[in-house]
């Protein structure tokens, strides 16, 4: 029964792959399209090779695009990040506040980012708005959230960081949760402070946690569309529209399908890039998590 | 060692794509998916014989609809057009914002998921070129398909043709093929609190001037009056060509200015003119003097709330969206609010730019007939009647309807509704030229405006805009 | 306990409210929102009179939106594409975890690299292919899209869980004359309980507020409530007070679900024992 073992891991991992690569099909399909320029003017399509990638890579507009999904992409991942284990460190702490408030943690993250966006829309409008009616009292009552590039930008940013916060500290709070006792109990036998603990046991073991979380996320805020959408629609200007916005305009607004398309393309190609080095890394630190065993 | 695995396998699946791109296209996913009838000659000449509303007793149509009130008084009426002609009606309905995302993909994946569907004007522009949508002109003049109790001559002349295109860009409407029939309509036109009006001692603006004049006024003096938070005018600046379609367009007429001109089947931009400038700047400066803070972010839904919530003085938009915060009871500023046409151009004009929801058939459709009795059932007297009546299907697209007692008695309560109505339509057309670039360049179009409020040199971004354009639409 | 260590509780304690404050506050004005009448919507801010009107209006059907089939639609569809990733995912996260074997890397970033394709990319060929397959408006057509949300976070996560289980657990296992499969489900998995509880939630909550995929893939028989709850915006007057009852409604069952497996998020004292 030699091969029966090595075969194993393959056919408990090959239901999982089989179930999910069907998406390659519509996906070859979308690629394939991107080589013509099919669009509501051109329903006959010729079939125009790399042009349509030409085109976008000499516009200003994909340049704009780009940076700002990358802006976007490295300010939610991070912000999330950060607040999500800090959260996570300050649950941990079991104290009466932190056990009541732990129940409802994941609340934000329950309300559909497509309608919370909605809900931050209505709430930060300076005419009606209950936020600048709050403000009121400390003076900040006329701040036009999202009027200027600067502010339209934080504050998609600030909606994506309040909807999946709470999917950054349930797994670091999970992952809290599963560290092994002994080396804390050892290093407060030791006498070690809480700076020390935290830098060289707590985040070391904790990251390779997270860091699935952040590759999540940041994966996926690359991508993201409803959120920019409902608030801002890629404005003032073009200070929001992110690649993922700019090709659904393209391809569906305008119905330059084709030409829409390819930016999806080029996006899925900055999303793969960026996930290998990410998954590269996490490789590393597990390896190194689970030497400092 | 991993890598040079990985590498191959991806090399090999290329090749292996490659390969079968001819394979994926023979499985064919439908670009404009399979022909219905090709080459000339529309189904509409099947229906023979004399009009029978139970022609085609049993089939089923399945209609794509907008939430909207129009919608909702379409719904409550099904069961009297199933009584009618014995065909069921199947329908899903979509909020607008998602609405012609989904309209969009079952057109151009040539599915016919659905028969009919609501539409705009501008999206004949867009739909209509690739052959998406049915000419209804043949059904129209079959009198085996159309009982005369239609009457087409009641539609007022200048909705019909709005719908009508011969799908060349720079082609005027009223031309060519009827791709869609008009159903319900907005003119854009000012809407103002009486209330604010009388303290300040305000009166309707008649010159563009005027109009932000008082905006600014009522920006500065109507908070220390009593009116908590209140500015000028509301209109729409979100990044969409709906902010440019309303106030801003029909303003941009009645100064005399076009969108683009025509030069022997050529379009040229003509948003960078130096009397467009000129305007550009002036409504941007009224935006910013009397206009709603976090204009860039507002749609009709803002600008209408903000109407109804006592938090704007005036709105320069779709008379239904003032209408329906006018109601009693709708909001706290229903029973001030008012109607008025709007400030008049330079030379007098109240050229006014309108939107029209129609309804259009799917020309992929397997249940034209079945359609078409549905289609004039829904713009028939009876349906729309009902609904301006009994609902809030409004503004009519009939003539006789608008006339009608009931209905002038129910919108009599709406001070100047009625008269503004009655005064601009004559004026009211479609302002833009009809070109099939039309989102794209009138989102550029908003683009272009967020900057100049956000303080950008009004001329060189409308040049910039314009020589975009120029490419885009040769 | 020193007066520093205390004082720094309560700062700790002030930071988690001021969090919580900034998470909750939105929640809690959903809440005003949908109890608020049509026209008070945005007249006033906090003083109003309360109405269950708008959770009437959602919960009768009414507006032309079937807005209870929705939910049992979103109900049937998540949780089933959640159990589906379960059953096929974890074996494969163990499987990533236990053996090194060549290529395993490699199987599962391409896993997860089914997920990079923007939405846009492949929606309208797979609005075709579903339609053509049949697919198109059904549970099964929703489940199977839905894995590729589902489906690499479950397997991706539980891998960290299960390399971090110490193999000698399952080495003394297999000792003792278990089979792989059986120490498997009676060592492995339990020892990972809060890891599949805290991920089947997340897993959920993302296939239950999916939007793109039923937007498009449904009409009206399988369509779900995110999709449900914006439809009532439009028309005349924004209805937002019926949204936010529909949201606030559409959130009970991912806030049952969180509820009831609290207890297996929560680690106590004794694993960490087992693990030295």
């Amino acid at each position: 029964m030699g091969w029966r073992p090595t075969l194993r891991p393959y056919l408990l991992i090959v239901p999982a792959l089989l179930l999910t690569c069907g998406i390659l099909y519509p996906f070859g399909l979308g690629l394939y399209y991107t080589l013509f320029d099919f669009s509501a003017s051109k329903p006959q399509p010729d079939m125009v090779r790399l042009h349509n990638y030409e085109t976008v890579f000499t516009q200003d507009a994909f340049w704009n695009s780009a940076w700002v999904t990358v802006l976007y992409a490295v300010g939610a991942a991070t912000a999330e990040t950060v607040l999500g284990v800090a959260v996570a460190l300050l649950l941990h702490r079991s104290s009466r506040v932190g056990r009541v408030l732990e129940k409802i943690l994941i609340l934000p993250l329950m309300i559909a980012p497509v309608i919370a966006a909605i809900m931050w829309k209505l709430m930060l409008q300076p005419s009606v708005g209950v936020v600048n009616h709050l403000l009121k009292p400390f003076g900040l009552g006329g701040v036009q959230w999202t009027d200027t590039p600067t502010g339209a930008l934080l504050s998609s940013i600030a909606v994506d960081v309040w909807v999946y916060t709470p999917f950054v500290a349930i797994l670091a709070l999970a992952g809290l949760r599963s560290l092994p006792t002994s080396p804390f109990e050892a290093a407060a036998v030791d006498g070690a402070g809480w700076w020390y603990t935290f830098r060289r046991l707590t985040l070391p073991m904790l990251w390779p946690y997270v860091l699935v979380a952040v590759i999540f996320r940041f994966m996926d805020s690359l991508k993201v569309f409803d959120i920019i959408y409902a608030l801002t629609e890629g404005g003032p200007g073009d200070s929001t529209v992110v690649l993922q916005i700019r090709a659904y305009l393209e391809a569906i607004r305008f119905q330059r399908y084709s030409f829409g398309i390819s930016y999806t393309i080029v996006l899925w190609a900055v999303v793969y890039l960026a996930a290998m080095v990410l998954v590269r890394h996490l490789g590393k630190i597990q390896r190194k998590a689970a030497e400092a065993k | 060692m991993d890598t040079h695995a990985h590498d191959r396998r991806r090399f090999l699946a290329l090749t292996a794509g490659a390969a079968a791109t001819p394979l994926l296209a023979a499985c064919g996913a439908g670009f404009g998916g399979d022909d219905g009838k090709k080459g000339g000659g529309s189904a509409a000449d099947d229906v023979t014989g004399s009009f029978d509303w139970k022609r085609e007793k049993g089939t089923t149509v399945k209609a794509l609809l907008n939430k909207h009130p129009y919608t909702d008084a379409l719904i409550a009426d099904l069961k009297s057009f199933t009584a009618q002609t014995g065909i069921k009606v199947e329908y899903d309905v979509f909020p607008e914002d998602n609405y012609f995302d989904k309209l969009t993909v079952d057109l151009s994946s040539g599915r016919a998921s659905y028969d009919v569907f609501m539409l705009g004007a501008y999206m004949v522009w867009q739909y209509g070129p690739p052959g998406w949508l049915e000419d209804l002109g043949p059904w129209m003049r079959n009198s085996s398909a159309t009982g005369d109790e239609w009457d087409q001559a009641d539609f007022f002349p200048n909705l019909l043709h709005a719908d009508q295109w011969s799908l060349k860009d720079g082609a005027p409407l009223g031309q060519g093929g009827q791709y869609a029939l008009p159903w319900g309509w907005e003119t854009n036109v000012v809407a103002y609190n009486t209330e604010v009006f009388r303290k300040l001692g305000l009166k309707p603006a008649e010159t563009f001037d005027e109009l932000r004049e008082i905006a600014g006024t009522i920006k500065r003096k109507a908070p220390g009056a009593g009116y908590d938070g209140m500015y000028g005018i509301a209109v729409r600046g979100s990044r969409s060509w709906a902010t440019i379609h309303p106030g801003f367009m029909t303003m941009f007429a009645r100064n005399g200015l076009h969108d683009f001109t025509v030069d022997a089947g050529q379009l040229k931009p003509a948003m960078n003119t130096p009397e467009a400038v000129a305007f550009t700047q002036d409504w941007a400066g009224m935006v910013k003097q009397g206009g709603p803070p976090s204009w860039t972010s507002y749609t009709w839904y803002q600008c209408s709330s903000d109407l109804g919530a006592k938090k704007a003085g005036m709105l320069f938009d779709a008379d239904t969206a003032a209408y329906f915060q006018a109601v009693k009871g709708a909001s706290p500023a229903s029973g001030k609010i008012a109607f008025h046409p709007g400030p008049k151009g330079p030379d007098g004009s109240l050229a006014t730019n309108m939107w029209i929801w129609s309804l259009g058939m799917n020309a992929k459709s397997r249940k034209k007939s079945a359609s078409w009795l549905f289609l004039q059932w829904a713009t028939g007297k009876e349906h729309l009647r009902r609904g301006a009546i009994t609902h809030n299907h409004i503004d009519p697209v009939r003539k006789s309807i608008s006339q009608d007692a009931a209905y002038k008695d129910k919108m009599r309560h709406l001070p100047g509704f009625i008269e503004t109505f009655e005064t601009v339509v004559d004026q009211t057309k479609i302002q833009f030229t009809p070109q099939a670039q039309f989102f794209d360049a009138t989102t550029s179009w908003a683009a272009a405006l967020q900057e100049i409020y956000g303080g950008k040199n009004a001329r060189s971004v409308l040049n910039g805009l314009a020589s975009d354009l120029a490419s885009k639409v040769s | 306990m020193t007066v520093r260590k205390r004082l720094l509780g309560w700062l700790a304690d002030l930071a988690l409210i001021l969090y919580f404050v900034f998470a909750l506050f939105p929640v809690a004005w959903m809440v005003i929102l949908s109890l608020k009448p049509a026209n008070q919507l945005f007249s006033t801010y906090f003083s109003f009179t309360p109405t269950l009107g708008a959770y009437r209006t959602v919960l009768g059907d009414s507006e032309g939106i079937p807005f209870v089939r929705f939910f049992v639609n979103s109900l049937v569809v998540s949780v089933g594409a959640v159990l589906l990733s379960l059953v096929v995912g974890l074996p494969a996260a163990y499987a990533s975890a236990r053996w090194r074997f060549k290529g395993s890397e490699n199987l599962m970033f391409t896993l997860l690299s089914f997920r990079f394709a923007p939405e846009l990319t492949v929606i309208i060929p797979l609005f075709v292919l579903y339609q053509k397959l049949g697919l198109f408006d059904t549970y099964v057509g929703m489940i199977w899209v839905l894995q590729l949300v589902t489906l690499p976070l479950i397997v991706w996560i539980m891998r960290s869980y299960f390399a971090d289980l110490t193999p000698e657990l399952e080495q003394a296992a297999l000792l003792d004359g278990y089979t792989r499969k059986q120490a498997f489900f009676r060592v492995a998995l339990p020892l990972v309980k809060p890891g599949v509880a805290a991920v089947s939630l997340l897993a959920f909550i993302f296939a239950w507020n999916n939007f793109v995929f039923p937007l498009i893939l449904t009409s009206n028989e399988a369509q779900t409530v995110t999709v449900g709850a914006l439809s009532f915006l439009g028309g005349d007057r924004p209805k937002y007070n019926l949204t936010a009852a529909a949201a606030l409604v559409s959130v009970v069952p991912p806030l049952l679900l969180a509820l009831t497996i609290q207890r297996y998020l929560v680690r106590g004292l004794s694993f960490g024992a087992v693990k030295s």
